[in-house]
């Protein structure tokens, strides 16, 4: 396998007009004669429909849920990041640029961010075109906010339901070419196989998951659109149909799967109250500027909070870094949390998390000012946990919220198969190994507006693209895969639920793979996963038939894929000897517990290829130079 | 605790469904709704009996995708909260509680709990957007927008389109949800040049699938999980009154 | 399903308007808003009732001998079969919209008394109208042979008659609670600031008007001298 990232040569500030200029052109007459199969319809699923179809291209778009609207990008909450530099504080499309690659830990492709730091400022015309309600200035200019301890004010958002407005947005233009005619919508329909035929993607097998038909589509380009595999932790901020099957399924037809272990854990999440929980719901980041976060000096303290006298509480992050205290990023948060509970210092009834206290931002600046910062957030909390966190600390503790692996593609978002092209999340391009806030959702429009409506149009008129049938032997055969499997699930009959199963994985992946990795823990996960895996196909029971709305055989398809896919997670963890970003291996760090890379030895992407059932996964690499962005280690303490 | 449910089964649209009984043992204040649920249907797997099939997904509120009506009322008890975010603790050891799907000639069962609420995005499709391409538009504050006209466009695109509206209407009228979607475009400059075609097509749209009237009973607004207000629908009368007056 | 409507024509925009269920609640709301000022109007002839019967006669007689009168009646028909009619054909089409019922229908507590009953109290002033005018305009029944005040008197001395006739304007008066402040809504005004008030003035009117009503059959049925009133002599009794 090569790995071939077709990044333009010369300065980084042209390298995608020139691109752009180079790639053919489709002669509009033809552009209808092509058909594009969309999987997904999330940001980067709707926007990359819509726009093909606008173009002229036959689109058929895929969606598990009942509406394309469902899509996980909804969930985003605090905002889209642009160079806009509105606020007049020095931001650019350079600043975003080194921003992001900094924040990756320079294991992103600069070729890649620079464009994304390029279309970022696209994205908001387009969104505030189509009639996104973005918040707004008494003037009536857009708002603009600092997140994620950006120095800029570079995101745009509304409210904290960024997400839901930028998708609903993208919703409707896919609607709208929907109702034109021009795109065929296939809602809960889930993608089983990929089906490719001398090399090249041609079409997909899904499963309609009302009535049980599989069914099978042929195009003369897929894209995978189908989001990031957080679930694999069983529980994360995902919501719960969000899998790795479509990407999974690409992996073992010939994609190349990139960087999986890049997964990033988020602070200030909920904390777990219990075995029967399902999800974890997500709480912004802005708490930390003014809560303080404490657990007590004693081991398995069972005092109320308010009881703990102040000697006896342990502020660690304002002990450990003094410089930035609670604001420290994302993943230094989320280890020292670990830490204390690992010490057995976590507070709550499972003792699995740990205090964020505003007492004395009440008393600073007062009730009132409290409650209009972070209203909303206390009342999410005190309606999940029935505390009220004006009277007594929130409980938080980290959670899975994002993974930046995915396909590998090259700079067109062309996977190692030709003719298949993964979009968003479900790609592992741009975020390098951590993800800055209020870059998913750019990162998922840049890719579906103005990157792939290019780049496939540079595919299909330099590709020879024979004419296939539904009636083709890989058709066929893929359709036979697909439902062997669903006979081996059903077939089963075993006495444990797949949910029971995926829960076992989980907690695997979290203990061994979770926020602190080191090489015993991952052997461990190597070794145990493929013994859930053994006992899964031997013991799991799959109720009902194929031929039926069926949610637990939908489940078991699912968990069955994080089965496997899990140990590769593990398996790339544990070759990447280095810490860098969200990767955290335990045995490499600096003195004060910061994240150590290893750039002689890591400054790659790991791409991993498929070698056939029961043979080791091949690990690839592409070397990554950073000729604009100079690499420097970061330094928080 | 322990927890008496009486649930809507269905095999599918086209077989008559009935309520059944189930016991659901064990039950903890801090679980969810939905895990209760959930903790039925791993029971149910384990005997080898068919689960409950019943939509849901983000499970914070945000994806629209779950519905039920609890012991009569469109998302549970709470007001201002979807299904997904209603919580054991309601609740009392020994209580009955009835769950139902979302009813509707325009929302057909497909089966047990599970409806298909494709006819929003039919609605949607018919004039639910701006007709902008993309690569077309403008430098974004080119457009000015008053902060009040942006946030009052706001509460209205809050919409999750999850159909509680329709369920809780004695009419099973969808007017609140077309007239959330005709009013953020209403409200937006943007939405203007195709002010009229929206909503005369929006309504020719939400009528031919077959919901109700709207008679102004209000138990939209008051089972709507995102808060959204009548007012929405009072513009939606005067934009469609003004449209069918002045388009040509 | 047809996605954008094809109306290039006025009268099919119309006919459009009439058919789509927001056309038929302006059309119902508008009827209805009319039909109250007829209230009104009816309200403050009736009460003349209290200044005297020879001043009610004299209304009465002025209001018959108008050649506009017929005009009127037809266009009162009309503003009531518009009503009526495309209000059964709106709950037609609502109960068709839930084939199925719920089991347990509770809601969030927004239906009001007056919300719930506009079909059962629509139906009442149905039967209370046909009746009203049956015995009262063209007086079939009761007292025969004389004026008009003699006439109402007589029906109302009649118990079960004027527990009727107040039944039924409760009635008009549930009816008009959720109506008034329905119609505005479904002309489309919504304020947050001018809706409470107009809620409170739709229940003020409500009431007003049954009060008002109501008020002929329980003074002049049961508290003023119901015997003298209901022999029709000659000359009456004064």
């Amino acid at each position: 396998m090569k790995l071939e990232s077709k990044v333009p040569t010369g300065p980084i500030d042209k390298s995608w007009d020139k691109h752009r200029f180079e790639l053919k052109l489709v002669n509009p007459a033809n552009k209808r004669k092509f058909k594009v199969l969309v999987v997904g319809t999330g940001l980067a699923g709707s926007a990359a429909a819509a726009s093909c179809a606008e173009l002229g291209y036959q689109v058929e778009s895929f969606c598990t849920q009942d509406s394309a609207r469902r899509a996980h990008s909804i969930a985003a909450q605090g905002g889209i990041n642009a160079a806009k530099n509105y606020p007049n504080d020095g931001d650019s499309v350079w600043r975003l640029f080194y921003d992001t690659v900094k924040g990756g830990d320079f294991r992103a492709r600069e070729a890649n961010v620079y464009r994304l730091a390029q279309v970022s400022n696209s994205i908001i015309d387009q969104c505030v075109a189509q009639g996104v309600p973005f918040a707004r200035e008494y003037g009536g200019t857009l708002s603009n906010r600092s997140f994620g301890g950006a120095q800029v004010s570079r995101t745009f958002y509304a409210r904290g339901q960024t997400g839901q407005q930028l998708l609903l947005g993208a919703y409707s233009a896919l609607m709208r070419q929907v109702g034109a005619g021009t795109v065929k919508l296939h809602t809960r329909r889930e993608m089983l196989d990929l089906v490719v035929i001398d090399g090249v993607a041609r079409g997909i097998i899904v499963r309609d998951l009302v009535t049980g038909k599989v069914e099978r589509h042929w195009g003369d380009a897929v894209l995978l659109c189908t989001g990031g595999y957080g679930n694999v932790f069983y529980l994360s901020t995902n919501a719960n149909s969000c899998n790795v099957t479509a990407t999974w399924r690409a992996y073992k037809r010939g994609a190349a799967f990139a960087n999986p272990c890049f997964t990033q854990i988020h602070p200030t999440c909920v904390p777990v109250s219990g075995e029967s929980q399902s999800k974890l719901t997500l709480m912004s980041e802005s708490l930390r500027n003014d809560g303080r976060v404490w657990v007590p000096k004693k081991k398995a303290d069972a005092r109320k909070p308010q009881d703990i006298p102040e000697d006896e509480r342990d502020y660690y992050l304002e002990r450990k870094y003094p410089a930035f205290g609670n604001l420290v990023p994302r993943d230094i948060a989320s280890r020292a949390a670990k830490q204390m509970t690992d010490e057995g210092r976590g507070v709550g009834g499972t003792g699995l998390s740990v205090y964020l206290d505003f007492a004395d931002a009440i008393k600073r600046i007062g009730l009132d000012k409290v409650k209009e910062k972070y209203g909303n957030l206390f009342d999410m909390y005190s309606h999940i946990t029935d505390e009220n966190p004006y009277e007594q600390p929130m409980r938080i503790y980290p959670a899975v919220h994002y993974t930046m692996g995915g396909l590998w593609v090259d700079y067109n978002l062309m996977t190692t198969i030709p003719g298949l092209f993964c979009l968003g999340e479900a790609n592992f391009s741009d975020h390098g190994a951590n993800r800055l806030g209020a870059s998913a959702l750019m990162q998922g429009l840049a890719d579906g507006y103005f990157v792939l409506p290019y780049t496939i149009g540079g595919y299909l008129t330099g590709t020879k693209l024979p004419k296939v049938t539904t009636e083709d032997k890989a058709f066929v055969e893929a359709e036979n895969d697909v439902n062997m499997r669903t006979k081996a699930l059903l077939g089963t009959k075993g006495k444990k639920t797949p949910t029971a199963f995926h829960r076992d994985l989980g907690r695997i992946m979290w203990d061994n793979v979770g926020m602190g990795r080191n090489a015993k823990g991952l052997q461990s996960a190597l070794s145990q996963i493929p013994e859930v895996r053994a006992e899964f196909w031997k013991n799991v029971m799959v109720t009902g038939d194929g031929a039926d709305f069926n949610q637990t055989l939908e489940r078991a398809g699912r968990v069955a894929d994080f089965l496997e896919f899990g140990e590769l997670l593990a398996k790339d963890a544990l070759v990447r000897e280095e810490s860098c970003g969200g990767h955290f291996r335990e045995e490499h760090q600096t003195a004060d517990g910061e994240a150590k890379r290893d750039d002689e030895k890591f400054a790659h992407v790991a791409a991993w290829e498929y070698k056939g059932e029961g043979k080791p996964a091949e690990r690839h690499t592409e070397p990554l130079t950073f000729e604009n962005a100079h690499i420097a280690q970061r330094n928080y303490a | 605790m322990n927890i008496t449910l009486k649930v809507w089964r269905q095999k599918n649209a086209s077989q008559p469904g009935a309520l059944v009984e189930y016991t659901v043992k064990g039950i903890v204040p801090e679980m969810s709704f939905l895990e209760m649920l959930d903790t039925l249907n791993e029971q149910l797997i384990a005997r080898g009996e068919d689960p409950l099939a019943f939509d849901s997904d983000c499970r914070e509120g945000i994806c629209g995708m779950c519905d039920l009506v609890i012991d009569g009322r469109a998302h549970g008890p709470d007001k201002g909260a979807t299904t997904c975010q209603l919580h054991m603790r309601r609740y009392k050891d020994g209580d009955v509680v009835t769950v139902e799907p979302f009813r509707s000639k325009a929302f057909p069962i497909v089966k047990d709990l599970v409806v298909d609420r494709s006819s929003f995005d039919r609605i949607q499709a018919a004039g639910g957007f701006v007709s902008t391409n993309t690569g077309g538009a403008g430098e974004a504050n080119a457009i000015l927008i008053p902060h009040d006209k942006a946030e009052k466009a706001m509460d209205a695109a809050s919409c999750i389109g999850c159909g509680a509206c329709v369920a809780a209407c004695p009419n099973a009228s969808a007017m609140l949800f077309v007239a959330a979607k005709v009013s953020q475009y209403a409200l937006l400059p943007q939405g203007m040049p195709e002010r009229e075609k929206r909503v005369l097509a929006m309504r020719a749209a939400m009528d031919a699938e077959g919901f109700g009237h709207c008679t102004n009973e209000y138990e939209c607004e008051a089972a709507c999980p995102k808060d959204i207000k009548i007012s929405n629908i009072a513009r939606l009368n005067r934009e469609f009154f003004r449209a069918t007056l002045i388009s040509e | 399903m047809e996605a954008t409507p094809d109306c290039a024509s006025k009268p099919c925009r119309i006919f459009e308007f009439l058919e789509s269920s927001i056309g038929k609640k302006i059309m119902v709301a508008a009827a209805g808003v009319l039909l109250c000022g007829f209230l009104v109007a009816h309200l403050l002839g009736n009460l003349l009732m209290f200044v005297g019967g020879e001043t009610f006669n004299r209304y009465a007689e002025a209001l018959v001998s108008n050649p506009l009168l017929p005009l009127a009646e037809a266009g009162l028909v009309g503003l009531f079969l518009i009503h009526i009619v495309l209000s059964v054909r709106a709950t037609l089409a609502n109960r068709a919209a839930r084939p199925e019922g719920y089991q347990v229908y509770t809601g969030k507590g927004a239906r009001t008394p007056g919300s719930r009953t506009m079909a059962l109290t629509g139906t009442l002033i149905l039967v209370f109208v046909i009746i009203h005018v049956a015995t009262l305009k063209y007086q079939l029944g009761g007292p025969k042979g004389v004026d008009l005040f003699a006439h109402v008197l007589g029906w109302f001395a009649n118990p079960w008659y004027s527990i009727f006739y107040v039944l039924a304007v409760g009635g008009v008066g549930l009816h008009l609670s959720h109506g008034v402040q329905s119609a505005i809504q479904t002309f489309g005004f919504n304020h947050p600031r001018y809706t409470p008030l107009i809620r409170k003035a739709g229940l003020a009117f409500a009431f007003l008007i049954f009060a008002g009503f109501a008020s002929l059959p329980v003074y002049f049925g049961f508290i003023h001298e119901p015997a003298l009133a209901c022999c029709p002599t000659e000359g009456g009794s004064k």
